[in-house]
């Protein structure tokens, strides 16, 4: 029974990451249209930023129960790299998706040359100091309350994004830009400041997405490239552009992900893309995402 | 008001427009009229800002507005309800219709803007909470029009507004215009059926493969041009 209770846990803090990353990606394709590769460096960058940020606040005498805040704070500074991509990727945003897709994807490699230059090619961790904020143990159930932390954040995100585009004027102008772009303009939204802002806010969902997940695994090269191709099996699943496919998509790749480490690890990576495969076959605009037309 | 003069517009190297020349006065409802692809939607969507000329200008009060961006010129106080209505299908229509006043301040409050846009089509009141996919053609025009009226504008450019609907439902539009212009706004109408000119047009200017061929006075069309055969088309 525990080892059920564990798994699921396990599941759903992978999923609570997944699903902020992907969140960032669907904002992004959702109202830009583009396809951001890049959304997996944007993960790696907050990783490497956290910590280098909570090691210097616990150099500088910071309790350590802060961790949590401060990563926050890191993921969301990082997001300063956002304007000056939305601006890179102006170049492409009427062009054939393949330059989108080979600029977005020049970026992932150039952000792995930054990270190995400003923090060397050695992965980078916190030691464990997540378990700051202590264990929950029931029965033979024991989960890290950091990891609970994480999931209720990655819920309050959920919450507040669909709050931000159902029930604000602003949110309304994305979903109106989304729709149809020409139109929302000439009825005087100044889309190049939409997409600024949409972009800035969907490179802070993958920077605190990178920051939250540290202390719990070190921060790598290759990070990036890893969790893009899972971001990716996460928006295929849930459909491209879907919001609650995000939330349903990272839900379904950490559980399956989660229960293959148990049955049989081999089987974890090729699990999620049976899945994606099937997905793809029998419904190619994904379990939530509209057909197109 | 609105100045169009000697206007070239090319799209992918065919010319559409070819030095298109007109005028709106504060207050005219003036009406462009020509055959499906003889400019008219061109015209419109460079006055937007939504293709660039090749030459000539285009001024509204004396401003220049072929080098802003299209949000800017509706910033100014340009309205523009296309042909297809291009209503935002997922949001209501009381957001569709609010949208407008969250971009544009102008001296008049946004309830009264609101309040403007459901006295000219008192039938919407029944649908604000409906979604913009749960229109009808008509209804959907009516909220086009409706929505760019909620920006406030100095100026309305109407894309076929009649066009594709039930003879029921366009005397609504009709006397929708013609309240529009008693609340002081110029009005420039895209028509394709010289019968659908409303009879309170100031002016009319007829367009044939992107070339001007008549302006005047509605009643001094020649026969030629307001024949079946003629722009009037159909």
């Amino acid at each position: 029974m525990s080892l059920i209770a564990n798994l699921l846990l396990g599941g759903i803090f992978h999923a609570a990451v997944l699903f902020l990353v992907a969140a960032g990606l669907q904002l992004v394709f959702g109202v830009q249209k583009i396809v951001n590769l890049a959304c997996g460096s944007f993960y790696a960058l907050g990783a490497y930023f956290g910590i280098t940020l909570v090691t210097l606040a616990m150099n500088f005498g910071l309790p350590a129960w802060l961790l949590l805040p401060i990563l926050l704070v890191a993921g969301v500074l990082m997001a300063a790299v956002g304007p000056p991509i939305e601006r890179l990727l102006r170049t492409v945003y009427d062009r054939d998706e393949s330059f989108q897709l080979l600029l977005t994807f020049a970026l992932v490699l150039m952000f792995q040359d930054v990270l190995r230059l400003v923090w060397g090619a050695n992965p980078q961790s916190l030691n464990n100091v997540h378990l700051v904020y202590g264990k929950l143990t029931w029965g033979d159930l024991s989960v890290p309350v950091y990891n609970l932390l994480v999931i209720a954040a990655a819920g309050a995100t959920a919450f507040f994004i669909s709050l931000f585009l159902r029930r604000t004027n602003y949110g309304r102008l994305l979903r109106a830009t989304a729709e149809n772009r020409a139109m929302a303009e000439a009825l005087g939204v100044n889309v190049r400041s939409v997409y600024a802002v949409v972009f800035t806010l969907g490179t802070m969902l993958g920077t605190v997405g990178g920051a939250l997940v540290v202390p719990t695994s070190a921060a790598s090269l290759d990070m990036a490239i890893e969790f893009v191709i899972e971001a990716f099996a996460v928006v295929v699943i849930g459909g491209l552009g879907s919001m609650p496919g995000a939330l349903v998509g990272a839900l379904l790749v950490g559980l399956i992900r989660a229960a293959s480490l148990v049955v049989y690890p081999e089987f974890e990576i090729l699990a999620i893309y049976v899945i994606v495969i099937a997905v793809l076959l029998f419904r190619p605009s994904g379990l939530l995402g509209k057909a197109a037309t | 008001m609105l100045s169009v003069k000697n206007l070239v517009v090319d799209i992918d190297g065919s010319p559409i427009l070819r030095h298109i020349s007109l005028e709106v006065a504060a207050g005219e409802l003036v009406c462009l009229v020509g055959r499906n692809g003889a400019g008219k939607s061109t015209t419109f969507r460079t006055i937007m800002g939504q293709r660039r000329p090749v030459s000539g200008s285009i001024t509204l009060e004396g401003r220049d507005l072929t080098q802003l961006y299209p949000f800017a010129i509706a910033r100014l106080g340009v309205g523009f309800a296309p042909e297809e209505s291009e209503v935002f299908g997922d949001l209501s229509v009381a957001d569709n219709i609010l949208l407008p006043t969250w971009t544009r301040q102008t001296s008049r409050s946004v309830d009264e803007r609101e309040a403007l846009a459901y006295r000219v089509f008192p039938r919407l009141e029944r649908y604000r909470t409906r979604g913009g996919q749960q229109l009808s053609g008509g209804e959907r025009k009516m909220v086009s029009i409706a929505r760019a009226l909620a920006l406030d504008p100095k100026l309305l450019l109407l894309d076929e507004p009649t066009e594709g609907l039930s003879p029921a439902i366009v005397p609504s539009i009709v006397e929708g215009i013609a309240s529009i212009l008693q609340l002081g706004h110029a009005v420039l109408i895209a028509e394709s059926n010289m019968h659908h000119v409303p009879d309170f047009a100031d002016r009319l200017y007829v367009i044939e493969r992107g070339e001007m061929v008549y302006a005047g006075k509605p009643n001094a069309v020649p026969k030629s041009l307001s024949a079946p055969n003629g722009p009037d088309g159909e």
